[in-house]
C-alpha cells in the first residue's frame, strides 16, 4: 500500500567544518533519521525539529500551504488565522532559495513594530516548483548557503511523501474505475441471470449509490401496462414519491442548486440531486434519483456531466431488468393460462355426450368440434321417464375458462330440471334464465334450443331461446325454427315462447350452433344457411349418423386453411319409421 | 438498512474486538468505524474483526477510511479481518486493494481464530 522512495543521504563533512556547518551536518542526519511514511502525523515535527538545528534556532513554524492545518511549531502558538495568512503567503510565493521577510509573523515572536530588515524570515521548502512548506524563523538563518542544503533536503522528503501521496490515489482512481466497470458489468450479469425484479432493483439502486459516492438515493418505477408505480425502493429518506414521479419529465435532471430544481423535485430532503429517467422505447418505467455526493471532509460535491453517464448507464440496466421481468411475468400468465385452458377442456369434455342414448320413436345422432381456445357449445339428448325424449343444443358466450364453466353451470341446470320439467319448457327455461343471471357476470349468457319429442303424439314442443333456428325437414321442404325469446342469462325475468310441429317418420330436425353456419373460408364467406340446408335436405334419407358426419366434413373441406375460430355442433333427430 | 450506520463493538477476549456494522459505508458511517476502531487501539487492541452482516453498501470514500483504519493497523503491528460480506462488498474490496492487507472470511469464528494466531 506504501511506496517507498529512495531520500537522500547526509553530505560529508569535511575538515575545517565551522559551527554551522556542524549544526548543518547535525540537521541532515536528523532528517536522514526520519522515516516519513512510518508516523504521517509526526513528520512536520521531526523535519522542524532538524530546520531548527540547522537554524540554530529554538522557536519556528512549518506549516502546509495547501493544508493550513497541519503543521508544526516550536515555541511558538500560531493563531488558525496566522496559518491561513501564511498559507497563503507559502502558496503564492513560487520557488525561492532566499528567506523572505515575514513582518506578519512578528507578533508569534514577541515582536512588535519590527521593520522588513529585523522581521521574522520565511523560508519556502520547494520541489518542482511547488512549495511544499513553509518555514518561518525569527530570523534569518546565519549561513544561508548551508541552510539553503538543509530546506533541500527536508524538502526532498516532503515531495517523496507527495509522489507516494499521489501514486496512491492515482491506484485508488484506477481500482475505482475497475469497480465501476465491474458494477456495471456485474448489474448486466444479474439482469441476464435473475427475473426477480426487485432484488435486481435493489442491487442496481446501491451500486448506483455506492459508484456515485451518494448520501441517499430512491429507485421508483412503474409498471408498463398499468402505468403506476409498483416499486419503490430507497436509503434514507425517500427523495420522491411514486405518484410525483410519474409526472417528472423524462431527461436527466442536474440539481446542484435550489435554483435548478424542477417544482416535484423543490422539496426533497437533500442539498443536491441527480434524477435520471428508466426508459425503454422511449417510455417512461421510472425514475433513478441520487442525492448529495459526499466528499471525505463531509460536505456535498456537485453532481457531474461523468456522474450523470454513470446513472445513466445503471437507470438503462434498470430499464432492461424491467422489460425482461415483464417478458417473463407475460410468460408465466400465457403458460398458465394455457393450463388452464387445457383443464377447462377436459372438464367440457367429460360434460359433452361420447354416446347419445336409444331413445323411443326417435334416430339420433350428434357431434362437436370444439375449437383450439375453449368454447361454449353444449348438446345432449335426454330420455324421460314417460317415454319422451328432451334434446338440446346451447352455446354460451365469451370464450376460454369463464365460458366453460358456463357450459358447465347449464348442463347442471338441465340435467337437474328436464327430468321433471319437460312439460313446461317456458317455465323450465324461465328457471334455467333466473340460475344463470344469478350466476354469471354481465355479457354472460347462453342461447338454447330445448326441444321435447313426444312419440305417441308425433311432435316437437321446443323454446328457441335466442339460437340459430332449427331446421325441421320434411317432404314438404324446410322450415325454420325460429327463436321465441332472447338468451338465457341475459336479463331477469324474461319470458320464452313454446312451439310445437306436428311431425311424420322420416322428417328430420337438426340443430347446430352459429359456428356451422358461421365458419369462414380463405375469402371470409360463411359456410351459411344455403348449404348447411342443402346437406339437410340432401340427406334426409341418410342414416343421421351419417348426415352429422356429411356435415362436418362439408364445414372442413368449406374452411380448409383456415384455423377454426367457434365450436362447432350438430345434433340430429329423425323420427323413426313406425314398426 | 438505514443509511446512517451503527456500530456495536463487541470484546470476545482482551486480544481482539469484533466491530458489527448496521448500514451504509459511507463518509459519517466509515468515520464512525474509524471513530471506535481508534478507541480500540488506543487501548492496545489491535486485532479487530469487522463483521458487515448487516452492510449492503459501502462507496469509495467508506473505503478510503477503511484503507486508513488498516494502515494504522499495521503500523502498530495489528491485524484486520472481515467477515459476512456480500459478495458485492467482497468484490469491491478485492478490487479497491483492502483484500491485500486484510483477510476476508465467510463467518466470525475462523476470523478470530486467524487474528489470535490460531489458524494461518
Amino acid at each position: 500500500m506504501r511506496v517507498s522512495s529512495p531520500l537522500p543521504s547526509p553530505p560529508s563533512l569535511g575538515s575545517g567544518a565551522s559551527p554551522s556547518s556542524a549544526a548543518n551536518l547535525a540537521a541532515h542526519r536528523r532528517l536522514a533519521a526520519i522515516d516519513p511514511f512510518a508516523d504521517r502525523d509526526r513528520l512536520f515535527d521531526g523535519i522542524l525539529a532538524a530546520l531548527l538545528t540547522a537554524a540554530h534556532a529554538e522557536r519556528g513554524l512549518l506549516v502546509d500551504p495547501v493544508q493550513p492545518e497541519r503543521f508544526a511549531c516550536a515555541g511558538v502558538e500560531p493563531s488558525p488565522a496566522l496559518l491561513e495568512a501564511l498559507a497563503a503567503r507559502g502558496a503564492g510565493i513560487g520557488r525561492v532559495t532566499d528567506p523572505l521577510p515575514e513582518p506578519a509573523s512578528a507578533s508569534l515572536f514577541g515582536l512588535s513594530d519590527v521593520g522588513t530588515a529585523e522581521a521574522p524570515a520565511a523560508i519556502p521548502l520547494t520541489a518542482r516548483d511547488d512549495v511544499l512548506a513553509l518555514l518561518v524563523l525569527e530570523k534569518p538563518p546565519s549561513d544561508p548557503v548551508g541552510f539553503a542544503s538543509v530546506t533541500a533536503h527536508a524538502a526532498r522528503i516532503l515531495d517523496s511523501v507527495r509522489m507516494a501521496d499521489k501514486v496512491q490515489k492515482a491506484d485508488f482512481e484506477l481500482k475505482y474505475r475497475v469497480w465501476e466497470l465491474e458494477s456495471l458489468y456485474d448489474v448486466g450479469l444479474s439482469i441476464a441471470g435473475t427475473l426477480d425484479f426487485e432484488s435486481l432493483a435493489e442491487d442496481i439502486l446501491y451500486k448506483s449509490m455506492s459508484l456515485l459516492n451518494a448520501r441517499t438515493g430512491t429507485l421508483i418505477v412503474c409498471d408498463r401496462a398499468a402505468d403506476a408505480p409498483v416499486y419503490v425502493r430507497h436509503l434514507g429518506e425517500p427523495l420522491l414519491d411514486g405518484e410525483s414521479a410519474r409526472l417528472l419529465p423524462s431527461r436527466v435532471l442536474r440539481c446542484n442548486t435550489l435554483a435548478e430544481r424542477v417544482g416535484l423535485l423543490a422539496n426533497a430532503p437533500a442539498e443536491k440531486l441527480l434524477a435520471v429517467p428508466i426508459l425503454a422505447d422511449g417510455r417512461w418505467l421510472g425514475v433513478l434519483v441520487l442525492a448529495d455526493k459526499e466528499n471525505r471532509a463531509g460536505s456535498i460535491d456537485d453532481f457531474t456531466e461523468a456522474d450523470e453517464r454513470v446513472a445513466s448507464l445503471f437507470a438503462n440496466q434498470a430499464a432492461i431488468a424491467l422489460e425482461n421481468a415483464r417478458l417473463h411475468r407475460e410468460a408465466v400468465e400465457k403458460e398458465k393460462m394455457e393450463r388452464e385452458m387445457e383443464l377447462a377442456a377436459s372438464i367440457q369434455k367429460t360434460i359433452l355426450p361420447e354416446a347419445l342414448p336409444d331413445v323411443p320413436g326417435l334416430l339420433v345422432a350428434g357431434g362437436n368440434r370444439p375449437a383450439k381456445q375453449i368454447g361454449g357449445d353444449y348438446f345432449d339428448v335426454y330420455p324421460l321417464a314417460d317415454g319422451r325424449t328432451a334434446l338440446c343444443v346451447a352455446d354460451v358466450s365469451g370464450k376460454g375458462v369463464p365460458a366453460a364453466l358456463l357450459v358447465s353451470t347449464v348442463h347442471a341446470c338441465l340435467h337437474l330440471l328436464v327430468p321433471n320439467n319437460a312439460s313446461d319448457l317456458p317455465g323450465l327455461v324461465a328457471r334455467v334464465n333466473r340460475h344463470l343471471v344469478g350466476f354469471s357476470s354481465t355479457r354472460k349468457f347462453a342461447t338454447l334450443f330445448i326441444a321435447v319429442f313426444d312419440p305417441a303424439k308425433g311432435t316437437f314442443t321446443y323454446v328457441n331461446a335466442g339460437h340459430n333456428p332449427g331446421l325441421w325437414v320434411s317432404p314438404g321442404g324446410v322450415t325454420l325454427l325460429p327463436s321465441g325469446g332472447v338468451p338465457v342469462g341475459m336479463m331477469p325475468g324474461v319470458t320464452h315462447k313454446q312451439a310445437s310441429i306436428l311431425v311424420a317418420p322420416g322428417d328430420t330436425l337438426l340443430l347446430y350452433s352459429d359456428g356451422i353456419t358461421e365458419a369462414l373460408n380463405g375469402a371470409d364467406e360463411e359456410f351459411g344457411m344455403e348449404r348447411l340446408t342443402a346437406l339437410a335436405v340432401d340427406g334426409r334419407e341418410q342414416p343421421p349418423a351419417e348426415l352429422c358426419h356429411r356435415i362436418f366434413s362439408a364445414v372442413s373441406d368449406f374452411t380448409t386453411g383456415v384455423a377454426q375460430y367457434d365450436d362447432q355442433t350438430v345434433l340430429i333427430a329423425r323420427v323413426a319409421a313406425t314398426s | 438498512m438505514s443509511e446512517t450506520l451503527k456500530v456495536i463493538v463487541d470484546r470476545p477476549d482482551a486480544t481482539v474486538a469484533v466491530l458489527r456494522t448496521d448500514g451504509y459505508i459511507n463518509n459519517t458511517g466509515g468515520e464512525e468505524i474509524a471513530k471506535e476502531a481508534y478507541a480500540l487501539l488506543g487501548s492496545g487492541v489491535n486485532r479487530l474483526l469487522l463483521d458487515l452482516e448487516k452492510t449492503k453498501i459501502v462507496n469509495s470514500i467508506g473505503i478510503s477510511i477503511l484503507i486508513e483504519i488498516l494502515e494504522k493497523l499495521l503500523d502498530q503491528g495489528g491485524k484486520l479481518a472481515f467477515c459476512r460480506l456480500t459478495p458485492t462488498i467482497e468484490k469491491t474490496f478485492q478490487i479497491m486493494g483492502l483484500a491485500q492487507y486484510a483477510r476476508i472470511f465467510a463467518a466470525p469464528e475462523p476470523a478470530l481464530a486467524w487474528l489470535r494466531g490460531e489458524s494461518e
